[in-house]
């Protein structure tokens, strides 16, 4: 007891710094003691992605990077939900305008999270499907809590997840387990994703993970930075440039497809029964 | 047990229609029910991979193509061979007609059924070495019934597997494993298989191994198949290309 209090007021006097481009939608703090920052999703009800939530994510990274920051947590403010991923509404009867650059954002926002020169743990404490997942892959390190669910299950709704949302997770449990993954569009338990190597720790809580989150952090105390960044870029280069390579023939192609009346149809329906949910 | 025989005739009178194309070296039923494909290979004494046996392979996945099957499932009317690999007899003083005839029949099957817009299991009741292995690893998923042996085991034959064959080894039990397997010819037990993720389940008996094999299939169930087939095709792409 004496000491936990020792602890908490130890903690009063690392002063806790708050961006002043802390968003409504990301709350971003850096610890000033570890330089370590905490960007905490906050756009409920589920963190969906959406073009709001995904520019003040990109211009956090941006800000990070050039602040030289020690260290990245990703997290969520929901207790149920890291993020359900990409908002739908950006695909229902899109503006063009909006919807490039929609796609444009989130394409930017992987490049700095997945090629981030700092260190990146992302504490999944909640559900996280699809987008929801791409953000925890794109991180070095996973810690996740009990009793929820995470992968990519575009599948299941009928849509296909980009070759680098496939890097992403190829990078982290293999391609064979990435092919049986993606055509299933499987969502794993937190034990089966520890199972498989999908995420790297579990924890009780959300306090536990971030202290995980720091032990992970310290393994970088004594590794000159530069050493590490050009190690890790070795590692994800190839998988950043076939993306920015064909950013822009991406871009086309989907915004080509987005307008399919099939797939509006579709999309329409699947939103019409989320209101029926709702309405229960 | 009563209830084993009415579900076995319920089986059965869920029309097992016999495909008219069958020849003698491949059998092909189709479960106008699920239509899920069972395909078995049936070239006594051990399935060699012969021109003959190769031709017919390809027919049957040519066809499987056309009328938009909805899963395959590969084994062998052998209780001990799932198959034994290319031929011998085709690579020794081969005649220069047949054995590219033959090499091209492999490119051919290789492409359209790791390829495969439909999801195929292998079923393998058998051992299965080099081209046997390589039906095996075309396939989406992988049962292997106990006390057999997997492998592609090319170099102790002086011979070395092609590179799309390596690749697509290497994407199912990673670099390291496969360096290991392939310079010793490595034929792994069913124990070790499952180990090592070269197949990815064991089954103890060929009843046990279809069921399993459904189970998977049924997972599509409610998967859109467009999205499934070409999710498929983004990650097999590079390696159909190649070849």
């Amino acid at each position: 007891m004496a000491l936990r209090a020792v602890r908490s007021l130890a903690s009063l006097s690392n002063p806790i710094r708050t961006y002043s481009t802390s968003g409504p939608l990301v709350n971003v703090s850096i610890n000033e003691k570890t330089g370590i920052a905490t960007a905490t999703l906050q756009r409920p009800p589920v963190n969906s992605l959406n073009l709001e939530l995904l520019t003040e994510l990109c211009s956090t990274l941006e800000q990070l990077e050039k602040n030289k920051s020690r260290g990245l947590i990703l997290t969520s403010s929901s207790n149920t939900v890291f993020s359900a991923g990409l908002d739908i509404y950006e695909m229902y009867k899109p503006n063009m305008d909006r919807y490039k650059q929609f796609w444009t954002t989130l394409q930017q926002t992987w490049i700095n999270l997945y090629g981030s020169s700092y260190p990146t743990v992302a504490v999944v404490n909640g559900h996280a499907p699809a987008g929801g997942c791409l953000l925890a892959l794109s991180c070095e390190y996973r810690i996740m809590l009990n009793n929820f669910t995470i992968g990519l299950n575009e599948t299941k709704l009928g849509m296909i997840a980009p070759t680098w949302f496939a890097a992403s997770m190829r990078n982290a449990i293999g391609t064979r387990q990435t092919e049986l993954a993606l055509i299933t569009g499987n969502l794993f338990t937190t034990d089966e994703a520890l199972k498989i190597g999908l995420v790297d720790e579990v924890a009780q809580s959300k306090d536990e993970a971030l202290e995980k989150a720091g032990k992970f952090f310290d393994k970088f105390k004594r590794i000159p930075p530069h050493a590490r960044t050009m190690t890790k870029t070795l590692l994800r280069g190839a998988d950043i440039q076939a993306l920015v390579k064909t950013r822009n023939e991406e871009m086309n192609k989907l915004t080509a497809f987005i307008n399919d009346p099939k797939l509006q149809e579709a999309i329409g329906m699947y939103l019409e029964s989320l209101k029926q949910k709702q309405n229960k | 047990m009563a209830l084993r025989t009415a579900r076995n005739l319920a089986y059965c009178l869920n029309s097992i229609r016999n495909y008219s194309t069958n020849g003698p070296l491949v059998n092909v039923t189709v479960n106008e029910k699920s239509g899920f494909a069972t395909v078995t290979l049936q070239n006594p004494p051990v399935n060699s991979m012969n021109l003959e046996l190769l031709t017919e392979i390809s027919h049957t996945l040519q066809q499987l193509e056309k009328n938009k099957c909805r899963g395959l499932i590969l084994t062998s009317a052998s209780n001990k061979v799932f198959s034994a690999g290319i031929d011998i007899f085709e690579l020794h003083k081969p005649n220069s007609d047949r054995i590219s005839q033959t090499w091209s029949f492999v490119q051919e099957i290789w492409i359209r059924l790791y390829g495969s817009a439909y999801p195929t299991v292998a079923v393998i009741n058998g051992h299965a070495t080099a081209g046997g292995c390589l039906l095996t690893l075309a396939s989406e998923y992988r049962i292997m019934l106990n006390k057999f042996t997997i492998g592609l085991n090319e170099t102790q034959v002086g011979l070395t597997p092609p590179t799309w064959l390596i690749d697509a080894m290497k994407n199912t039990i990673g670099g390291k494993q496969t360096e290991f397997a392939l310079t010793a010819g490595t034929l792994f037990e069913t124990e070790e298989a499952l180990k090592i993720g070269l197949v990815d389940e064991v089954a103890q008996s060929k009843h046990d191994a279809i069921e399993k094999a459904e189970k998977f299939l049924n997972k599509f169930k409610r998967i859109p198949p467009h999205a499934r087939s070409i999710t498929k095709a983004k990650l097999r792409g590079a390696n159909i290309q190649a070849v």
